[in-house]
């Protein structure tokens, strides 16, 4: 149906070009919203289109690529020489597991062009950043060329730096530079990997497909110490985006800083870029490398996953709360990579999803408390259910959600990677579950705390207002989405299922 | 017949040529101008744009490769050709930029006659295959460059900047002779393939002489090293720098300090070549403790002048990889690493003379809300600041991706050491991160002044180039990169390919 139409290259240019266009709107500031809301919807409606033609046929693969040596079912796959010298392409595809991420880009960065309607300060610059951002997100996650992808990787950094720095709150100087050093240095881990990758493969191409050919799946040109030496440089790479313990403390401070369209784009998307990094490259790419950390990674994991929710619990900050709580959650998606079992990687991937989902609901929550009630700190609140009834309803759902509540896409997320754990490590299972107590805690307590109880006196209370239509629509859409993968999660493995069963395959199971 | 003969040894020097009469002319030409001296700075714009539209069809539009003789002395080549484009585009960037800074000082002629002098002698430096030559042309450029940082002789700073440059110019220069008559001694011929050559045979026993060689590749890498402003050669740079007018700082640290490079390559790479295993940790080094006391300096400036100074030590560093490595693929980033840096660099003078010609000043304060004031400005120094720290998909990325690269494969295949290279650069590019983005803080993050600044059209376009060149080259780097492998493997034909 697409043949011939390189809908992705579409897909990028709509950012782009609104981008370019929000940028030199000169005076006319009061358009920019505009312009990044009908450049963003296009995306999202052509990926939504996208996502259409997997479902119609979620595994016909694009032939003849890399000698019909290709092993991931790529569809809009295109291919085009760029430094011919250096063996560098722009290629770009999608399968089962980028599909799902691609699309939440592009409904996230709409939704959080929606949630920053009222934005007036800077706005042309804020909007214009924002599709900057999401080109550089989306690209990551079509990219199929090593230069390409660290390309696009680095070019993320660059909005995230000004939106923390401009628009963040009272600490956002420090915040904003720690951000930007920190998995800038991250990044360049993985750019010598990259190198290394590629002259040990023969040097031939950067194209990611290749080079794992090249150097691991027909032949072993990556020998054990290569590949374990290079696996961990990529697991530091990826794991400060993810981020694990102990590389994570760039996120509370970026986040607790961020305005709320950078928390909602930072927590939903660019985390999802480390744990995208670990199943597309290293896992496929270094089998060996990966087996012999697999230990590691899941002590990281379950560290991650624990310490991230006792740390929440101890939070005053609403915002900060959250974020910790997102340590914990990509915890598990490290969990499900690290079985090494089918379920385990759908799980993981899906779980990415869900968390992109819910995490942006409880950012954009605790967005509309400080704009509504002029603090986030949970002592100063309570009793807000009264003054703020849809608010409260929308955010006791989103951390409902956030705390596995069954029905909702959490749930079968976390449950399927507790599920895998089960069939490797049956014995240690008690360790992950007991984050769900802790989450289940840390949510109820703010919750309670928050929106029930008696009326704060510590706030005034008398000129609280309810969510803005800009605050509720995207919330709401995001928990119809969010209750409709809970109840249906199957729409979304039949894309991830055939993908995930690859990579098990690579690793040498299956 | 005879006529004929001449003009076919002289065809690889008809730039030189061009560019002297020009500078002979210029200084009378300021006499006939009244009250505009513009006019002399589109006057000395005429051989730069000839020149550069000469060299980038040969280079790029050229089915056969560049190669014109000058006798035994010269040879205009691909790898002098791009040094050519780098030092030509500079001074096109300088050139452009000068009139509205320096409108109200005096001796117009005087200065754009010395600006393409230097630029002559830049350019002997990348063609020389002799070390006399090369040391004529060393000369030619650092006698034209001590008077430019001391043009304005009114200023106390530029007054000490000149003296400073000129001590320790000539002391190099000093050096550098020394190690020449050195090897001279030695190898009894001054033409650096012969001295390779000689130094190389097996048959010649210069067993005795091997202390007198090493002597000299240290002297080399002294004065040399004071060039290219190497730690710890370096303590000129920054005081010179922030004292020159700053189009001439652009100058200095975008193309004279290629010059040092051109020199170093030739030496290091074919005359002395037999003892890289001598020079080769030593080098790697002095590399490494460039590259991170010029950032960790960097950081603590207040003055963007001194600021990119030490930024260029740094920069000195990453290209100096280029040589302990030693392939034809590390010069290769070497070359295009050079080639971007002139353009990131040249471009960020460029913005502070703009700021600099409206009154604004050089310190990093006065960049404080910049934004606001000149949207124009800052884009253009956060793309040339973040080109610099490596940010893809910038230049500076694409040219530190080949060179580090390099670095990377050697170390698979010679010494792994090298491997170290690659890291303390991908580190040090980290570590600069930290001022660059402070500088780009500033300007869009920071309140200041909001009165806007109407940047002077001249300065302007020349910045404009050297953004574009600096998008550009990020974005489609093949054309270049297929020109400086060409350039390597052409100039360096005995080093190892580097790339399987």
């Amino acid at each position: 149906m697409f043949e011939g139409i390189p809908m992705i290259t579409i897909i990028l240019l709509m950012p782009i070009i609104g981008s370019i266009l929000t940028f030199s709107l000169g005076r006319r500031e009061s358009w920019a919203k505009w312009f990044a809301l009908s450049f963003s919807l296009a995306a999202l409606v052509l990926s939504v289109v996208v996502a259409l033609q997997f479902m119609v046929n979620p595994t016909s693969q694009a032939t003849g690529y890399h000698d019909g040596r290709g092993f991931f079912n790529y569809q809009f796959y295109e291919e085009h020489v760029w430094i011919k010298a250096l063996g560098i392409n722009y290629i770009v595809g999608l399968d089962g597991i980028s599909l799902p991420l691609f699309v939440l880009t592009t409904l996230l960065c709409t939704l959080s062009v929606v949630f920053s309607w009222d934005t007036k300060v800077r706005a042309k610059e804020y909007f214009g950043l924002m599709l900057v951002l999401e080109v550089g997100v989306l690209g990551v996650f079509v990219s199929l060329d090593y230069f390409l992808f660290y390309v696009f990787w680095e070019i993320v950094l660059i909005p995230m730096y000004f939106m923390i720095g401009i628009w963040g709150g009272p600490k956002k100087d420090y915040a904003a530079i720690k951000f930007f050093i920190y998995t800038h240095v991250a990044s360049l881990a993985m750019l010598i990997s990259i190198m290394a990758m590629f002259f040990q493969a023969g040097a031939h191409s950067f194209s990611m497909e290749r080079i794992a050919l090249d150097g691991s799946i027909d032949s072993n040109l990556f020998t054990g110490g290569f590949q374990i030496a290079i696996f961990a440089a990529l697991l530091f790479g990826f794991g400060v985006k993810i981020p694990i313990v102990p590389f994570h403390t760039w996120l509370p401070d970026a986040h607790v800083e961020a305005p709320t369209a950078g928390s909602v784009l930072l927590a939903g998307l660019l985390l999802k870029m480390g744990g995208y990094g670990l199943i597309r490259i290293a896992i496929p790419t270094l089998p060996q490398g990966a087996a012999s950390l697999q230990i590691l990674m899941a002590v990281i994991a379950i560290v991650s996953i624990l310490y991230g929710a006792v740390l929440s619990l101890a939070q005053k900050d609403l915002k900060k709360m959250v974020a910790y709580s997102s340590i914990s959650h990509m915890g598990f998606v490290l969990l499900g990579f690290a079985t090494f079992t089918e379920l385990g990687i759908v799980a993981g991937v899906f779980q990415m999803f869900a968390h992109g989902l819910v995490t942006a609901v409880l950012f954009m929550m605790c967005g509309v408390m400080q704009h509504k009630c002029g603090t986030r700190m949970i002592p100063s609140l309570g009793g807000l259910s009264r003054k703020m009834p849809r608010a409260s309803t929308l955010m006791t759902i989103g951390f409902l959600a956030s705390l596995g509540l069954p029905g909702l896409v959490s749930f079968a997320a976390e449950f399927m990677v507790l599920a895998s754990m089960f069939q490797v490590w049956a014995l240690w299972l008690w360790l992950p579950i007991l984050s769900v107590v802790i989450t289940a805690g840390y949510y109820l307590w703010a919750l309670q705390r928050t929106m029930f109880g008696p009326l704060t006196d510590q706030i005034d209370t008398t000129k609280i207002h309810d969510v803005s239509w800009y605050e509720g629509v995207p919330v709401s859409i995001l928990i119809f989405l969010i209750a409709i993968f809970g109840v249906f999660p199957l729409v979304m493995f039949q894309f991830i299922n055939p993908a995930a069963h690859i990579v098990v395959g690579l690793l040498g199971g299956g | 017949m005879a006529e004929v003969a001449v003009w076919d040894t002289l065809q690889g020097f008809t730039p030189q040529l061009i560019l002297i009469a020009f500078a002979l002319i210029l200084p009378g030409l300021d006499y006939l101008l009244k009250k505009d001296k513009r006019p002399l700075a589109w006057f000395a714009l005429v051989p730069l744009v000839a020149i550069a539209a000469f060299i980038v069809t040969k280079l790029f539009f050229s089915s056969e490769p560049l190669s014109m003789q000058v006798g035994s002395l010269l040879t205009l080549d691909t790898f002098s050709g791009l040094f050519m484009l780098v030092f030509i585009s500079v001074g096109i960037v300088v050139v452009l930029a000068s009139p509205e800074f320096i409108r109200r000082d005096r001796n117009h002629g005087e200065y754009y006659a010395l600006v393409l002098l230097a630029l002559t002698g830049m350019t002997v430096v990348a063609e020389s295959n002799d070390l006399i030559a090369l040391f004529v042309g060393l000369e030619t450029a650092g006698i034209s460059s001590f008077a430019l940082s001391g043009f304005r002789k009114s200023e106390n700073r530029s007054a000490e900047a000149a003296t400073k440059y000129f001590i320790i110019g000539g002391f190099s220069s000093a050096l550098t002779l020394f190690a020449i008559s050195l090897i001279y001694g030695v190898a009894g011929t001054t033409n650096i393939a012969d001295i390779g050559l000689i130094l190389q045979d097996p048959a010649a026993t210069l067993e005795g002489s091997r202390s007198v060689v090493l002597l000299a590749v240290v002297l080399f890498i002294a004065g040399l090293g004071f060039k290219i402003a190497l730690v710890p050669f370096h303590m000129w740079a920054p005081d010179v720098y922030e004292g020159s007018p700053t189009p001439i700082s652009g100058l200095l640290a975008a193309a004279s300090k290629k010059m040092g490079f051109a020199a170093l390559f030739k030496i290091f790479l074919i005359a002395v070549i037999v003892t890289k295993t001598d020079w080769q940790v030593a080098i790697a080094a002095l590399a490494i403790i460039s590259m991170t006391v010029g950032n960790l300096i960097a950081i603590s400036q207040t003055n963007i002048k001194r600021m990119l100074a030490y930024s260029s030590i740094a920069q000195a560093g990453y290209i100096l990889i280029a040589l302990p490595v030693g392939t034809q693929y590390a010069l290769e980033g070497g070359l295009f690493h050079i080639l971007t840096h002139a353009f990131m660099k040249s471009g960020a003078f460029m913005v502070v003379a703009a700021m600099g010609a409206v009154a604004v000043g050089e310190k990093l304060e006065d960049f404080k809300g910049l934004s606001k004031r000149s949207p124009f400005l800052s884009f253009s120094m956060a793309i040339f600041l973040l080109s610099l720290a490596g940010i893809p998909p910038l230049a500076g990325f694409s040219s530190k991706f080949v060179l580090f690269s390099s670095a990377v494969y050697a170390s698979a295949d010679g010494p792994t050491w090298l491997v170290w290279l690659a890291i303390a650069g991908v580190l040090n590019s980290a570590l600069s991160l930290y001022y660059y983005a402070r500088v780009i803080k500033y300007m869009y993050m920071d309140p200041g002044p909001t009165d806007r600044i109407s940047v002077p059209p001249m300065i302007g376009i020349s910045i404009a180039l050297a953004l574009i060149m600096v998008i550009t080259i990020g974005l489609y780097p093949q054309a270049v990169i297929d020109l400086c492998e060409t350039a390597a493997a052409g100039a360096f034909p005995i080093l190892p390919a580097g790339l399987p």
